[in-house]
């Protein structure tokens, strides 16, 4: 497969300079920082606690954040010396779809407007990131799955899903 | 005897209809996703993790055993007729099976998988039944102290033995590690890591950690990578049944092939990868005959499929020994599997076959069962699991993640647990990006709380003093076996070397 080889040539370490530093790898030694005093800082806002054990609620998350953030120096040293594998030039607009699919459902369930069609924007747009158009149709292919999908959980299995707009018709039906 | 007639107490439980039930949903499942590229069974556990909770407790398990031998059992389809492993442990069937389909032989290659997989998965479950006991009784004896160098020994392993690097596994264990500090802590009920959001201090469920990181990452990974895989679909030529004399060929190969496996399974080398290796290269090497004519030649021999395929199917049987006897994951599905219990409220262990050994004893023998109903589903309908192959990415892909939010919202009845899904969405893919393994994530944030806790109640006890740790003998055996836990896969990465060279040959073919 030599198109696979080419396109691999052409991620963000290509062959010839392998010593280059990973700025992906920068990316997570940064965040691995973040969250490290995150958690640090967490864990100094608890009351102080005597007791025969001696070590309170705070000593692990200051064990696990010390961990992270070492991990997070030896980070920076793989990044620096390219140990990351070779990666694939990353797409982005899928991952976009993707997220905003995900995105999109969370914002409908709040806005009120039930499970399936929140799930239905879900799998319309997540389709939709794999390529699939137009949105409408994997939108409308979504609905009619969701639909199945809701009845089989919610009446077959128990599962208690969010209702909304269309929910309670369905629910009617099975009464 | 004892065990004999616990074995046939667990038929009993097996045998009910509603558990015939979940592991025939189970290995149907199963194989289903194990015939689709890039989807594990690990995957599709992790996707029906909270979906299970209505199927109470031996129930699920019966059903994740099933997905766990079943996927073993697909990913030998896709990797035959495709060229393309569905998971890892496939990656050596996919070497003389696919060249056999290419040479019109694609319907023995499957039955060699088949027959392979089942006598490996039976052979290795009559030995988990007969050792399973035996680790049980040396794990009767343990305390705090030991019970806190058993999850050393979990963290040190996991992180070892998945993935190539020793820091990055590490580095994902105190991931899991601070999910695992999320919420109120148990002793003193201090709330830790909630930042104020009420449902955060109720703990991050576990299935939401699984479903995110492993079914929403991997979407994700996919969606990024800009080359498909256009290998050709060979079509199932010749009978899948074998004769006798190609049965004899096999025979030798399904025996090494179960004993790599199952010595391997237990030991937390990363799953089925390394036996599959090798047995495939002991089968290279002492072929004779045909066998070593058709392994030069190109053609591609059935001992080459017929190993590694009872090796996989073995080794997860093996997998299953330290996770219910000890609480040890040592493949990504195992570590998915604890989730699993963990969501019931069970705690894999010694205790567990004391307390619920109608679960554990039903759980051994539907694997039997789950084996007999893989043979018969396979070798007969391999034509309906290949059909599998023709879905659209689109469609597949949407409907996991349809699936994967459905289970979440479902299990957590609110929209907050799709946020906290879309971020360890997002982790698992800069991690899956970056070759960083998922599963010491998962073992952290389960067996972290409850390490804080023997440690914190075992100093309680001691008033403070940390000695207790280091008095006893077991747990300064187990203290060593975790470091050579960790320097033994140093070693083995030779092989594994070897074994990304022989899976990068796939590809230039």
């Amino acid at each position: 497969m030599a198109t696979h080889e080419d396109k691999g040539a052409g991620a963000s370490r290509p062959d010839g300079s392998s010593r280059a530093t990973d700025i992906g790898g920068l990316g997570i030694a940064l965040g691995l920082f973040v969250f490290a005093a995150l958690i640090a800082w967490d864990a100094s806002s608890y009351p102080e606690r005597r007791s025969y054990a001696q070590i309170g609620p705070e000593i692990f998350p200051y064990i696990v954040g010390a961990g992270i953030a070492i991990f997070g120096v030896l980070t920076i040293v793989m990044a620096r010396r390219g140990d990351f594998p070779e990666r694939e030039a990353l797409n982005f607009a899928p991952v976009l779809w993707l997220l905003a699919a995900l995105g999109g459902m969370t914002a409908l369930l709040y806005a009120g407007s039930g499970f399936i069609i929140a799930s239905s924007v879900l799998f319309g747009l997540a389709a939709r990131g794999f390529g699939r158009k137009p949105v409408w149709l994997t939108f409308l292919v979504g609905l009619l799955l969701n639909c199945m999908l809701y009845v089989l959980f919610r009446q077959g299995l128990g599962l208690s899903l969010p209702g909304g707009l269309i929910e309670p018709y369905i629910n009617v039906l099975f009464r | 005897m004892d065990t004999f007639s616990l074995l046939l107490d667990g038929l009993l439980v097996a045998a009910q209809p509603g558990n015939l039930g979940f592991a025939l949903l189970g290995v149907l499942l199963g194989t289903a996703v194990g015939v689709l590229p890039g989807l594990g069974p690990a995957l599709t556990v992790a996707l029906l993790l909270p979906v299970s909770l209505s199927f109470g407790a031996t129930g699920s398990m019966i059903m994740f055993a099933g997905i766990y031998y079943g996927g073993m059992y697909g990913g030998a389809i896709s990797s035959i007729l495709l060229n393309t492993p569905g998971e890892t442990a496939s990656i050596m069937t996919a070497l003389e099976g696919n060249k056999m389909a290419k040479d019109g032989r694609g319907g023995k290659a499957l039955g060699a998988a088949a027959i392979g997989s089942f006598f490996g998965g039976t052979c290795a479950t009559i030995g988990l039944a007969i050792i399973a006991p035996l680790m049980v009784k040396v794990a009767l004896a343990f305390g705090p102290a030991e019970y806190f160098a058993l999850m050393v020994l979990s963290f040190l392993t996991v992180s070892a033995a998945f993935g190539g690097s020793l820091m990055r596994g590490l580095t994902a264990l105190f991931i899991g590690l601070s999910i695992g500090l999320v919420g109120i802590d148990r002793l003193t009920g201090q709330a830790r890591l909630s930042f104020g959001v009420p449902e955060l201090r109720d703990n991050i469920s576990i299935a939401t950690v699984a479903v995110g990181l492993f079914a929403i990452g991997e979407t994700l990974y996919i969606a990024s990578q800009s080359s498909t895989m256009n290998e050709k679909m060979q079509a199932v030529k010749g009978s899948v049944w074998l004769t006798l004399g190609e049965l004899k060929r096999c025979l030798k190969p399904f025996l090494r092939g179960t004993g790599l496996g199952f010595m391997f399974g237990p030991l937390p080398t990363g799953g089925a990868e390394i036996p599959t290796f090798l047995s495939y290269s002991a089968e290279r090497r002492t072929a004779k005959g045909i066998a070593r004519e058709e392994f030069d030649s190109g053609k591609g021999a059935i001992e080459g499929v017929a190993g590694p395929e009872a090796a996989n199917n073995a080794s997860a049987a093996g997998t299953l020994i330290p996770l219910l006897t000890l609480g040890l994951p040592t493949s990504a599905t195992a570590a998915v599997m604890l989730a699993g219990f963990q969501q019931y409220g069970l705690q894999p262990g010694p205790l567990l076959f004391t307390s619920n050994s109608e679960l554990v004893w039903g759980l051994i023998a539907s694997l039997f069962i789950a084996n007999l109903m893989l043979v018969v589903i396979n070798l007969p309908f391999v034509g309906v699991w290949v059909r599998l192959l023709t879905i659209p990415k689109p469609w597949l892909y949407a409907g996991i993640m349809t699936f994967a939010a459905l289970g979440i919202i479902g299990a957590q009845g609110t929209p907050f647990s799709l946020i906290l899904l879309l971020v360890f969405g997002l982790v698992g893919f800069v991690m899956r990006r970056f070759d960083y393994p998922l599963a010491p994530v998962l073992v952290g944030a389960i067996l972290g709380p409850l390490a804080e806790e023997q440690l914190r109640r075992g100093l309680m006890i001691n008033q403070g003093d940390f000695s207790f740790l280091v008095t006893s003998w077991i747990a300064l055996t187990i203290y060593a076996i975790a470091v050579a836990a960790v320097a033994g896969p140093l070693l083995w990465s030779r092989f594994s070397k070897r074994g990304i060279e022989a899976s990068k040959a796939l590809h230039e073919h």
